[in-house]
């Protein structure tokens, strides 16, 4: 029996730490080796909503389930397929990024990635994965506008349009998430899957009010909340005027001073959202810029343990 | 009302703005970080902020305040709350110890009680108090309570006079220079005439005088008439003060003679005739029966006695022959050659312009020879009026000739003037008239006055003039220029001549030049001592605006009642170190929970 091939030579780059994985490269060979590394390590497909009707075979991948490998077709061509459905083909996925200034910000320059860079690379491969199992998928960016909608396509070939985009993509000005996510029903017709990717420095009730909205239109959706590690844990010892890069709102304080309340607000924020997701259906993840890429990936493409 | 013992100090309260000019320079721009969670902090810091900015200006008010109250402290602020003694105050103590104290009321000296209630005001004096002690000599004397009480104890009635005004004036000014408020207490009999207006700045508290005062006589001058006195003696004329109706028998007593005479009640007078006896200085004293106010009881006056001027004179001339007639006919002048009238003779001499204006060259020559300074000048011809002075009155001159120092610069020795020119002059023996006694020179012949003008010129200005002069205990007397001692009794001292001489005590003081006695100072009791009615309340309050009268036994409380004031020293230093506390701890506080 042929066992599928598992990239084990070198490291896995979806484990690594996003900084020092985007300086191994560029980003379009970064993440299909970053994928690689992924779904090796999955040891199981990352496809959900598999449907009755049957479709076509493909080849197995590493991670795919093995409920669905066909071991009669195994049996006459001993080589692995696996069985696909009509509603997995027709999976549609819009990710949604958030391109504020914000989000070009980092606590450790040289050290973490920015968000929006990180971002990138998350989408790059998020993307790439999707587009692997077919489902069509889309990019639409936006700051206090939208800034880039590529519409969802599920061609490999799409992929490459997709991370030109991904790769060209610009910190812009505010953040203006809510037309940005009515703007994702004109692309996804069908029930789909809307990743909602911003530091969510936004307006917490006009954006929570969208989300229910995309739920409401029955997508699944899921938010990645990304911050940056300095976000998390406030640090310094002597004062400073910290201002935000959008409003230009400032506050002078000693950041260590700050420390403890700072956490326990962020953690207020934290735990606000996801509740308020949850309570709608929404998955919520906290990602920091820190995380290795697997981790993430596999929080967003693993099916919730709950369902 | 406020005050600071020490005002200057309040200069430092502009250290109170220290701590503000600190926290404005200390204020900076802390740099600027980009940190786009900063909406995480705004909410949360919102409140901190605010209570931040509160606590910073509590401790900004905490330091200031704290500066504000050392230096305020510092200042020693006094304020007008009773209770718990006085601030450190400045207190004048007025003590009349004036003759009239003196005065016996209830078989002791009204100083004696003005003493004890010296004594008590200055029981309740403190240490940091400023203290002087003003007595009849007007003095202030500063020194602490035991000092002055000792001084009080034995401070005698002396025979001076107080002007209390004036001493209320002086009080008030060296508490008004010591910087710090203060009262002024005046103890005092109140004597009507010793009051007198002030507008002091200080309060003052007088003590009530108490007891009616007796009734009382007293002798308020003497006169002697001319002197000197010949051998035949004079008329002493004695003049009573006081508040009694009754006629008070006054004796008159010189060289142990003494003659008794009744004179009438206060404001009489009567006229005693007295012996010469022998030639010399003699003390003329006069006594009234004792009363409850001794010291106005009797008053001496120094009498000169010489035998009379014998002069010789120019028959023919008939107004000089006149008057030397009638004070021949008088006793007051003798033919000899003691005195040349009208020429220049041996001896002392009373020189006229002569009547042929060719022989004035000759008698200035000979007038140079004697050594007088004096020369006639020119003649000058025109109405004038002569100057009133001791020696002669306002009388007409039509002519005379200038009378001009031979040496220039020397005027010394005038007596008479007409228009400010000398017209009379002396140097040493030889007195110079610039006109000759004839009515076509001046109308002095004719004048009423001509007779004792030539008394006085014969028997007083030409053997020298007696320089007779009177004053009361304590006040200056101006000494003529030849005098270089003063002799008392037996005590004799240097003075300077032409200075003011204050003489210590009653009595007669003989003005010595070298060997020669050249006059006496009697000194006598002021007569308003005898006046002895005091002042009512109103009056007291008239003369001095804002003085408060209460009675001798409530003075020593009253004395710093005016001062009664709470030194806020203590309250403002512990306020001080509550600020202090309030600002470490509520600064550890803060810093410890921020």
């Amino acid at each position: 029996m042929n066992q599928p091939d598992r990239p084990t030579a070198h490291p896995r780059l979806d484990l690594l730490d996003p900084y020092e994985v985007a300086r191994l490269g560029g980003l379009e060979v970064l993440t299909e080796d970053l994928v690689e590394g992924f779904l090796a390590g999955l040891h199981r497909s990352p496809r959900q909503g598999f449907s009755v009707e049957f479709a076509q075979h493909r080849m197995y991948q590493p991670g795919d389930d093995l409920r669905y490998v066909d071991w009669k077709l195994w049996g006459r061509k001993d080589r692995l397929y696996v069985k696909q459905f009509e509603e997995e083909t027709n999976l549609r996925a819009m990710l949604v990024c958030d391109i504020s200034r914000s989000m070009a910000w980092t606590g450790a320059p040289g050290e973490v990635l920015t968000k929006l860079d990180y971002v990138r690379r998350l989408l790059a491969a998020l993307s790439l994965i999707l587009v692997r199992q077919r489902d069509a998928t889309g990019l639409l960016a936006f700051d206090d506008e939208v800034r880039a909608v590529v519409p969802p396509r599920a061609r490999r070939t799409h992929w490459y349009q997709l991370l030109q985009v991904i790769a060209a993509l610009e910190p812009g000005s505010g953040t203006a998430a809510e037309p940005a996510l009515r703007r994702v029903v004109d692309q996804l017709r069908r029930r789909g899957l809307v990743v909602f990717v911003s530091d969510l420095l936004l307006d917490r009730a006009l954006t929570l009010k969208a989300l229910r909205f995309l739920r409401h239109r029955g997508h699944q959706v899921v938010v990645l909340h990304v911050m940056d590690p300095a976000e998390v844990t406030l640090a310094g010892t002597t004062e400073v005027r910290l201002e935000d890069p959008e409003t230009r709102a400032g506050v002078v304080l000693r950041p260590r001073d700050w420390a403890a309340e700072y956490q326990r607000t962020v953690a207020q924020v934290v735990s606000d959202w996801s509740l308020s997701c949850n309570r709608h259906g929404i998955r919520y993840h906290r990602v920091t810029t820190d995380t290795p890429f697997g981790m993430v990936l596999r929080e967003v493409i693993a099916p919730p343990r709950a369902a | 009302m406020f005050g600071f013992l020490h005002p200057w100090l309040l200069a430092g309260l502009a250290a109170a703005g220290v701590p503000l000019l600190l926290h404005l320079l200390a204020r900076r721009q802390p740099p600027t970080v980009p940190f786009p969670a900063v909406r995480y902090l705004v909410d949360t810091t919102q409140e901190h902020r605010h209570r931040l900015r509160l606590q910073h200006w509590l401790l900004l008010v905490l330091r200031t305040l704290l500066i504000a109250l050392l230096v305020l402290a510092a200042a020693g602020p006094i304020a007008p709350f009773a209770g718990g003694g006085h601030a450190p105050a400045s207190l004048a103590l007025v003590l009349d110890n004036s003759a009239s104290s003196g005065t016996m009321v209830g078989g002791t000296p009204r100083l004696a009680a003005l003493k004890s209630a010296a004594r008590r005001v200055l029981d309740h004096a403190s240490p940091d108090d400023h203290l002087w002690l003003i007595t009849a000599d007007g003095v202030p004397v500063r020194g602490d309570a035991v000092s002055l009480r000792g001084v009080v104890d034995s401070l005698p009635v002396v025979g001076q006079r107080l002007d209390l005004g004036a001493a209320v004036t002086a009080a008030d000014q060296v508490i008004s220079e010591s910087g710090r408020p203060g009262s002024i207490v005046v103890l005092s009999d109140l004597q009507q005439s010793a009051l007198s207006a002030a507008r002091p700045r200080t309060p003052v508290v007088v003590a009530r005088a108490g007891a009616a005062p007796p009734r009382n006589h007293g002798i308020a001058a003497i006169g002697l008439g001319l002197q000197p006195w010949s051998t035949d003696g004079g008329r002493v004329t004695v003049r009573l003060t006081g508040d009694s109706a009754a006629a008070m028998p006054v004796s008159v007593a010189s060289q142990g003679s003494i003659r008794r005479e009744a004179v009438p009640t206060a404001g009489g007078t009567a006229a005693v005739a007295v012996n010469g006896g022998t030639p010399g200085w003699h003390v003329v004293t006069t006594e009234l029966e004792p009363d409850e106010f001794r010291l106005d009881d009797r008053r001496v006056a120094a009498v000169r006695v010489a035998p009379v001027a014998r002069a010789q004179w120019d028959t023919a001339d008939r107004y000089i022959a006149a008057a030397a007639a009638v004070l021949t006919a008088n006793g007051r002048l003798a033919r000899g050659s003691d005195v040349s009238l009208g020429t220049l003779g041996g001896g002392a001499s009373v020189v006229m312009p002569p009547s042929d204006p060719a022989l004035i060259g000759a008698l200035n020559r000979r007038l140079a020879a004697r050594g007088v300074t004096w020369r006639f000048g020119d003649l000058v011809e025109r109405p004038e009026v002569a100057d009133s002075g001791r020696l002669v009155g306002r009388v007409k001159v039509q002519r005379r000739l200038t009378l001009e120092p031979s040496t220039a610069g020397s005027r010394t020795g005038v007596l008479a003037t007409v228009g400010g020119d000398p017209w009379i002059v002396r140097s040493g023996n030889v007195i110079l008239i610039g006109s000759r006694l004839d009515p076509e020179w001046t109308g002095l012949p004719v004048s009423a006055g001509f007779v004792p003008f030539l008394d006085a010129l014969l028997n007083r200005t030409a053997r020298g003039d007696l320089d007779l002069l009177e004053g009361v205990p304590g006040a200056p007397v101006l000494l003529p220029d030849a005098v270089k001692e003063i002799r008392e009794g037996d005590r004799q001292w240097p003075v300077e001549g032409g200075a003011a001489y204050r003489p210590p005590e009653l009595g007669v003081y003989y003005l010595l030049s070298g060997a020669d006695t050249i006059g006496a100072l009697s000194v006598n009791l002021d007569p308003r001592e005898s006046e002895l009615a005091p002042a009512d309340d109103d009056a007291v309050r008239h003369l001095w605006p804002g003085s408060r009268v209460v009675d001798q036994d409530r003075i020593a409380a009253a004395a710093f009642a005016t001062t009664a004031r709470s030194d806020l020293r203590g309250p403002l230093l512990w306020a001080a170190l509550l600020a202090a506390f309030a600002e470490v701890a509520l600064a550890s506080f803060w810093r410890r929970n921020r």
